[in-house]
């Protein structure tokens, strides 16, 4: 099972789409919960889905399984429409999950892996292996209610994975879970991801959204707000300041060709760059200056600070919605 | 593989692992015992009641003693050796001394006036008493009968007639004899089969409605929905729990028609009682009928309720709509033609208690009544399924919400269709 190290290095698989949303809506009553969503993903990428409560996550996720259909627009999934001669190639971690209480859990991780399509052996077998990887390897024969939350966590994303799906799609997975089960858990998705698996994964964690994602798709009250890479989004909310910290750094805007502004704060430096001028450019001047620079770095918001700009309409979004 | 396959797949996953986790509780096992525990019981106790009662407390066991104040002379009727004549001292000393319970003294006004005194200890009631004064109140009429006839000339054979004038048996019209037993069997016996049935179809549909606000509480359900679809699931679900109710009932009718026939024997007439082949084959029909009604019921009720007290709640009352029936029981025996009967055989909920109430009353298989009912109960079968799977699809993640009215009449008519399959 891999660890979360090494995931900046990962690449995504040239562009074979496992899911392809168009212009979907779904109506409850009187509300629109999805209005003409568009979205794909591709194997081997892992797309963080991201929203405020209620923006549609869930009901889109229930679509793209078959749970729900839309009203409007359509769902391919592995080039077909979804439906149950997919759904055992598909993995699903629900934001609302559990455990059968009274049953030991190597049993409902059977019945579970049977239900994804495995013969029943292989399905216990597979459940047993995977309960060891994850230290339930002695809790096999516990009945659900006889699991700590944690347990429980585990052994629903094993549920979840049981038939190595080729798309995954989990619903706040690590909520509720210490950091060593949710690096653990981590690990997990992230090892699906690069066997070649889809992963959508919806979260309200930006740290995780920002250091798990290849992409992000942000939705709010029902429509795309952002989609791309994590740098495209963050260098789309960039306002072009570079943050230096280091010894006898110039403060004089007037010294530096490519700067239009400076301010100090907390004892680093932020630089406001003119129209047309580059990081590397400011790079290039201040090594040509007697600053002793221990970090330079440009300064772009988080997706925390990018999630809530552009819930509130920030014009921004347009570059990348 | 196919849809077609998968799906048959699918229900075949979900119908055995609902069958077999079911089969295993602690409770259906306590409740398919208790029949024929029940049965096994009863039949023990026969077994050990039946010297006396075939015995019974008759006159033979029974002393009466008498003290005869009145002008009529007893001495014929004191001929009979459970009669004992004595005098009031002598009768007073017995009851002091604890050899009898009670003596009756004939007074002087008799038989002028009819009253007669039961003279005892205490006057406290017992049923053994109770049980023993009545058969002494017999002998002390016959008693006194003979004592007033026996000075004018009459026989004795005539005396005998006169004491017990008839004794009446029901034969039929080949000439074999109906016990009593045989008779109060076949009110009786409808009836206890009709709640027996009633009971197997609500425990079997209960276990559905379990089945299913039970996984929806465990926040099981959304893992199933999204590894089957909501018809298959429901209909594995129907087969499987359908088929742990067939093997409770099966248990059940195995233990009946083992025991009833040997407790029958033992205690008269019971076991005459005869349901011919047909008559089983089309109980098994409506059974399945009624559990497939009731289950559609129950599997949208489970898919709506909040919880599993709410669903308790509800199925509750489709429990005294299925009982129906059995409260009109003296209408079934006493005109099986009726308006009544026939407005309760095809009225789907309450067919398969009635007819299998006509069944076993009937003395010929009512043809029209079972034609009838059977196509106004499969049509519902049909609806009913149709309407619980959409209300089942359209329902069953809404997790602690209770859906509106409008709501549930439109999942129902499929205008808010949300899943495919």
């Amino acid at each position: 099972m891999s660890s979360t190290a090494g995931l900046a290095a990962h690449t995504v698989t040239p562009a074979v789409s496992t899911v392809v949303v168009s212009g979907i809506w779904k109506r409850f009553g009187t509300t629109d919960v999805v209005r003409d969503l568009s979205f794909e993903v591709q194997r081997g990428e892992l797309l963080g889905f991201l929203g405020p409560n209620g923006a549609g996550k869930t009901t889109t996720m229930r679509m793209i399984l078959d749970i729900i259909r839309p009203d409007r627009g359509s769902i391919s999934v592995f080039g077909g429409l979804p439906g149950v001669e997919h759904q055992q190639r598909v993995g699903y971690l629900p934001e609302d999950r559990g455990l059968y209480r009274d049953v030991p859990i190597l049993d409902t991780l059977t019945y579970f892996g049977a239900l994804r399509g495995m013969s029943t052996s292989a399905s216990r077998n597979r459940a047993r292996q995977l309960l060891e990887e994850v230290g339930l390897g002695d809790a096999m024969t516990k009945k659900g209610a006889e699991l700590s939350r944690g347990m429980h966590q585990k052994a629903q994303l094993i549920a979840t994975i049981m038939n190595e799906p080729d798309l995954l799609i989990v619903d706040e997975p690590f909520q509720g879970l210490d950091p060593v089960n949710a690096e653990l858990l981590k690990g997990v998705l992230i090892a699906q991801r690069d066997r070649g698996a889809a992963v959508v994964m919806s979260t309200h964690d930006m740290g995780d959204a920002q250091t798990l994602c290849d992409r992000i798709l942000l939705i709010n009250a029902g429509q795309r707000v952002l989609f791309g890479t994590v740098p495209e989004v963050r260098q789309a909310f960039s306002d072009g300041a570079v943050e230096v910290v280091g010894r006898d750094v110039p403060t004089d805007p007037g010294l530096l060709r490519s700067v239009s502004d400076v301010s100090e704060h907390d004892g680093s430096v932020r630089f406001l760059l003119r129209d047309g001028a580059t990081a590397s450019d400011l790079f290039r001047e201040l090594a040509a200056t007697s600053a002793d620079v221990e970090r330079f770095s440009v300064d772009s918001p988080d997706l925390g600070e990018i999630f809530i700009r552009a819930v509130d309409g920030d014009p921004r979004t347009a570059s990348v919605a | 593989m196919s849809p077609r396959s998968s799906f048959l797949r699918l229900v075949g996953i979900v119908a055995r692992r609902d069958y077999v986790r079911t089969v295993k509780r602690r409770g259906f096992i306590v409740g398919t015992l208790v029949l024929p525990l029940g049965l096994v019981a009863l039949f023990g106790l026969s077994a050990v009641l039946a010297p006396s009662s075939s015995s019974g407390l008759t006159a033979g066991d029974s002393q009466i003693v008498i003290v005869n104040d009145s002008a009529i002379d007893m001495a014929p009727a004191a001929a009979a050796p459970v009669i004992q004549l004595v005098v009031r001292h002598a009768a007073d000393e017995a009851l002091e001394n604890g050899s009898i319970d009670e003596f009756y003294v004939i007074p002087a006004t008799w038989p002028a006036s009819a009253e007669v005194h039961r003279v005892e200890e205490s006057g406290s009631f017992s049923l053994d008493a109770a049980q023993r004064h009545e058969i002494q109140d017999g002998i002390l009429a016959a008693a006194l009968r003979t004592g007033l006839l026996s000075g004018t000339g009459i026989s004795a054979d005539t005396l005998v007639r006169i004491n017990t004038p008839a004794s009446v048996t029901t034969v039929t019209v080949s000439g074999s004899e109906v016990s009593d037993a045989a008779m109060a069997a076949s009110v009786l016996l409808p009836f206890g089969f009709t709640l027996l049935f009633v009971m197997s179809i609500f425990i079997t549909s209960g276990y559905l409605l379990q089945s299913v606000t039970e996984e929806k509480e465990n926040r099981v359900v959304e893992i199933l929905l999204s590894s089957v679809p909501s018809l298959p699931l429901m209909a594995g679900k129907i087969l499987g729990l359908g088929a742990a109710g067939l093997t409770q009932v099966a248990i059940w009718i195995g233990a009946s028609v083992l025991f009833i026939p040997i407790i029958g024997g033992q205690v008269g007439g019971l076991g005459d009682l005869n349901l011919s082949p047909m008559v089983l084959l089309l109980g098994f029909v409506y059974f399945v009928l009624g559990y497939l009604a009731y289950g559609a019921i129950f599997t949208a009720i489970g898919a709506l309720a909040p919880g599993n007290r709410e669903a308790q709640q509800y199925s509750g009352f489709f429990g005294f709509v299925a009982v129906i029936p059995i409260i009109f029981s003296s209408v079934f025996l006493t005109d099986i033609d009726s308006p009544l009967v026939w407005a309760l055989v095809l009225v789907p909920l309450t067919a398969p208690a009635s007819m299998l109430m006509v069944l076993t009353i009937a003395p010929d298989l009512p043809v029209g009544m079972i034609v009838s009912s059977l196509l106004s109960l499969t049509l519902f079968v049909a609806v009913a399924t149709i309407a619980s799977a959409r209300v089942f699809r359209a329902t069953l993640l809404l997790y602690g919400v209770r859906p509106s009215l409008r709501k549930i009449v439109d999942a129902m008519l499929a205008r808010d269709q949300v899943a495919r399959n």
